[in-house]
């Protein structure tokens, strides 16, 4: 605290890590009065090496690690690193493992979002908000059980394919789920996105302009809400994307309403995508026949009756061509994931660079909170979604 | 037989049962326990949740706080090494006595009360200002930035809303001719309740006893998310038990202040209660109650607002909105309408 | 600084909009504090049936088990590893050599454990399967290591004060999830 003779007029709050807003990471910010002179975030609390411990771990294995710092968004990041494998083996998973992983991630994709709509929600104050978000996150993440057999760490996507096949009945449940979804968006909308408290939070607070979002390499909704109509699933389109009917949602203004708002769109365009999916998903087998053909004979009327995979012995070590290098880049729910995998001949990755949406947001709490009151620290930072072990992996 | 019946005739002498049973600290303790567990129970329902649920299950946890108490005089009471101690340690008792403090000039019916004073309105306005000064003596003790922070943001929202809140008691004042409650009850009694006389004064005041107890949207002070419980972070145990019940106790006091002027006191009168000479204070409580009930179910609706959009809110609305209060009671006094 | 300006934007600060607002948001707690049920399932005296295909703990069959191995090099966690028959060290073979060296057989440490699957796809003979138990609670970390004998008797079973009630999760238009009561 300074001292009335010293001739400093600001305080140095440090919020976090153990704070009940700060997430896993620290937030060091210079306070002049209710004005924040400076933020600066102190990242690396929750840095576990995950790239450095990829290389100990065989390109499988590699898979559940990938899923741990991006909780709550695993499925696309897993559909980022499998992509990158793939193009080091040189195989590519059939146009059905494509719709599924498709279906997971945008299934993903909602569950994320509700994820971060709940934690602006407590950050605000609404506890209604972060409530019924956590709730209905629990809507995606029973459809994902059913689907893959976990919750939230699906490991569902192999190099090849996907482990398993739609369970019966999972198109009319699913159509329920959604149906309900759409219903319950407008009472969302009633008490929190358009509550005039939540407004006057939100509304002109962190403005982010188009120029600087594209100078300081923003991604995702966050970039969209300034207006730049960028997205990995229509730039370089993946997986199923090419086929599938989508918006880009973007806004203008910049606002943490608007990053709010843009989020809120993709959940309304992920049902949309979600219900072209199960419509339109075509049949065939689920994993590439190269590894297909290996799985042992005994098992390949069982794979033909669950739709469950039984994995080759291969998919334990494999053996990308030495030298070979490949880079992924998904639509992660936070915004453009990046792999880069590089391959020694060996069964596991020479070196394996993950670059997750949250280290590219990073940049933002500086950037958005110069200026802005004590109050609007956490209002700014639940509109990015950030998520911290995301960005420290 | 002799001494228990002048133990009972002390009790139940208004002096002694204003401040010590209702509306004072007893009733005060059996709110601070319901109105918690019925704003958690309120806003679980909304969220779609069962709030408190296992202590006595079959209640629907109606004993949770209760549980909630013992386990708070049970906690260690932490006073940090660098904190100035007798505040530390006085504020939250201050803080809570101060609180309930104009309980003791609010009537309980016609003929019951512990003082009856033509300014009684004025004490308890004057008395009801006293807990900001503690909130901000707290936030100083606990040599905490972030409880310093909630202190000063207390001390600025105080600033802003005690003049509209005046004004607007006052305002009813002009309407009824007179600074007693008594009387107030009366002359609503024989016109009009203050809340159809005057609906701008009751709802500039309504807003204000929410900005002033830190109830949702004006959570500002505690903030939990910004300032992690503001003045009261370095609080534990009993201490920080008083704390928190300090701004619902000083809801029930502005509810219990607002039922008489606005909500016609204890009239109607039930004929059943109208025997036992405290009988027509359960009317206002039950009165009080039902509005923090509404008070506390905001929670589960609003966010909260920024402490400058707060502030801006009182002096720019809340002001003129109780300026013009006071032209609204002049002119029902002028029409007639209140007797007066 | 170009930080923050005053707030106001989309819908400006019209009083009349904000006021319609206000009476939405209020309206929508009250038509849930009324009309909405809830969505809370009360573990442990109520429990979710695990759909089909859910990976819980496993489920070992020692007697098709071939000590191939697969499932403790695929372990991503290392939860895994072959263990000798009791007597022996953990994963190092004795002293003295028998006539034929003993298989090696999976033990699983749930401490580690990740629930992947992993193990139970690439096994070649079926020997390892997931059950539908998940929600196993152990005192001492040292209890969740199962040596291959311990692993072959089977999960935990999950020891519940009242018996509880089962449900079934059914997709609902207007509720969510609907649980319907099972058995």
């Amino acid at each position: 605290m300074s001292g009335a003779g010293s001739g400093e007029r600001t305080l140095e709050l440090l919020i976090g890590p153990q704070h009940p807003a700060s997430g896993h990471m620290r937030l060091v910010a210079e306070v002049d009065g209710d004005v924040v002179v400076r933020l600066r975030p102190d990242i690396g609390y929750v840095h576990r090496t995950v790239e450095k411990i990829a290389e100990t771990k065989t390109y499988l294995q590699t898979i559940p690690l990938i899923e741990r710092p991006p909780l709550a968004d695993t499925a696309n990041h897993n559909l980022g690193y499998v992509m990158a494998v793939e193009r080091l083996l040189g195989v590519e998973a059939p146009p059905r493992a494509q719709w599924l992983r498709t279906l997971l991630a945008e299934m993903n994709r909602i569950h994320s979002h509700l994820y971060g709509l709940g934690i602006h929600g407590i950050m605000l104050g609404s506890s209604t908000a972060f409530m019924w978000a956590f709730g209905d996150r629990e809507i995606m993440i029973e459809m994902a059980k059913r689907l893959t057999g976990a919750r939230i760490t699906y490991s569902y996507m192999i190099p090849g394919g996907v482990r398993r096949d739609l369970p019966p009945g999972f198109a009319e449940e699913m159509e329920k789920a959604l149906r309900y979804l759409e219903r319950r968006l407008p009472d969302y909308d009633r008490i929190f996105f358009s509550n005039p408290v939540t407004r006057a939070r939100l509304e002109g607070v962190g403005v982010l302009t188009r120029e600087d979002a594209i100078r300081l390499g923003v991604v995702g909704p966050n970039l969209r809400a300034s207006g730049v109509a960028y997205d990995v699933r229509r730039a370089r389109p993946y997986a199923a994307y090419p086929e599938l009917d989508f918006q880009v949602v973007t806004r203008s203004e910049g606002d943490s309403m608007a990053r709010m708002l843009v989020r809120v769109g993709e959940i309304r365009e992920s049902i949309r995508m979600i219900r072209q999916i199960l419509a339109r998903m075509p049949d065939g087998p689920i994993l590439a026949e190269r590894y297909a053909k290996m799985i042992p004979p005994k098992w390949r009327d069982y794979v033909r009756e669950t739709g469950r995979i039984k994995f080759p012995a291969i998919l334990a070590s494999l053996r990308p061509p030495k030298g070979a290098e490949a880079v992924s880049r998904v639509e992660a729910a936070r915004g453009e994931a990046v792999f880069y995998l590089v391959s020694d001949g060996g069964p596991r990755p020479y070196r394996m660079r993950m670059v997750t949406p949250s280290l590219r947001n990073v940049v933002l709490f500086s950037h958005l909170t110069r200026g802005c009151r004590v109050a609007d620290i956490p209002a700014i930072y639940g509109s990015l979604d950030y998520f911290p072990p995301e960005a420290d992996r | 037989m002799g001494a228990l019946g002048w133990i009972l005739g002390l009790l139940l002498s208004p002096w002694v049962f204003v401040p010590l049973i209702y509306p004072g600290l007893v009733s005060a303790f059996a709110v601070l326990l319901f109105i918690i567990w019925f704003e958690r129970k309120l806003a679980a329902k909304v969220q779609r949740r069962f709030g408190p649920y296992y202590v006595l299950r079959h209640l629907g946890g109606a004993t949770q706080l209760v549980a909630d108490l013992i386990r708070y005089l049970f906690a260690e009471p932490i006073i940090p090494e660098e904190a100035d101690a007798l505040a530390f340690v006085m504020g939250p008792a201050l803080l809570f006595g101060l609180t309930l403090l104009p309980v003791v000039a609010i009537p309980v019916s016609g003929t019951f009360y512990a003082i009856r004073s033509d300014v009684s309105l004025l004490i308890v306005l004057a008395l009801l200002t006293l807990g900001a000064a503690m909130t901000l003596i707290i936030g100083w003790a606990g040599n905490n930035k972030f409880s310093l922070i909630g202190g000063l943001r207390e001390g600025f929202l105080s600033m802003a809303y005690e003049i509209p809140l005046f004004v607007a008691a006052l305002s009813m004042a002009a309407a009824y001719g007179t600074l007693d409650l008594v009387d107030m009850v009366e002359v609503q009694a024989e016109t009009a309740w203050g809340v159809a006389l005057n609906p701008l004064a009751a709802f500039v005041f309504l807003v204000i006893s929410f900005l002033a107890t830190s109830r949702f949207p004006f959570e500002i002070s505690e903030a939990e998310s910004e300032l992690v419980m503001g003045p009261f972070t370095e609080y534990s145990g009993i201490m920080y038990g008083l704390t928190m019940g300090a701004s619902y106790l000083k809801y029930y006091v502005l509810c219990l202040l607002f039922s008489i002027m606005f909500l016609g006191g204890w009239e109607p009168v039930p004929p059943q209660l109208a025997a036992v000479p405290f009988g027509p204070g359960v009317v206002v409580f039950a009165k009080a109650l039902a509005l923090m009930a509404l008070g506390v179910f905001l929670r589960a609706v609003y966010p909260r607002y920024r402490v400058d959009q707060a502030i801006r809110l009182a002096w720019h609305y809340l002001l003129p909105l109780s300026v013009a209060s006071v032209f609204v009671s002049m002119g029902a006094a002028w029409l007639g309408l209140t007797g007066a | 600084m170009g930080g923050v300006e005053e707030v106001g934007g989309r819908g400006g600060r019209n009083p009349v909009v904000s006021l319609w607002g206000h009476l939405k948001a209020v309206g929508t707690g009250l038509k849930y504090l009324i009309a909405v049920p809830r969505m809370t399932v009360k573990y442990p005296d109520e429990v979710i049936e695990l759909p089909d295909g859910y990976r819980g703990m496993l489920i070992y069959h020692q007697d098709l088990c071939i000590s191939c191995g697969l499932c403790a090099t695929i372990c991503p966690a290392n939860a895994i590893k072959m263990y000798l028959p009791s007597g022996g060290g953990g994963g190092e073979g004795g002293g003295e050599k028998p006539e034929t060296p003993p298989k090696r057989h999976p033990g699983i440490d749930y401490a580690r454990c990740i629930f992947c699957g992993f193990c139970v796809d690439i096994c070649p003979t079926g020997a390892l399967e997931h059950s539908k138990v998940h929600d196993a609670a152990y005192e001492r970390v040292e209890d969740m290591l199962y040596r291959p004998e311990e692993f072959a008797a089977g999960p935990p079973t999950v020891e519940f004060e009242r018996p509880p009630k089962r449900l079934r999760p059914v997709m609902d238009e207007r509720r969510g999830i609907s649980y319907e009561p099972v058995g």
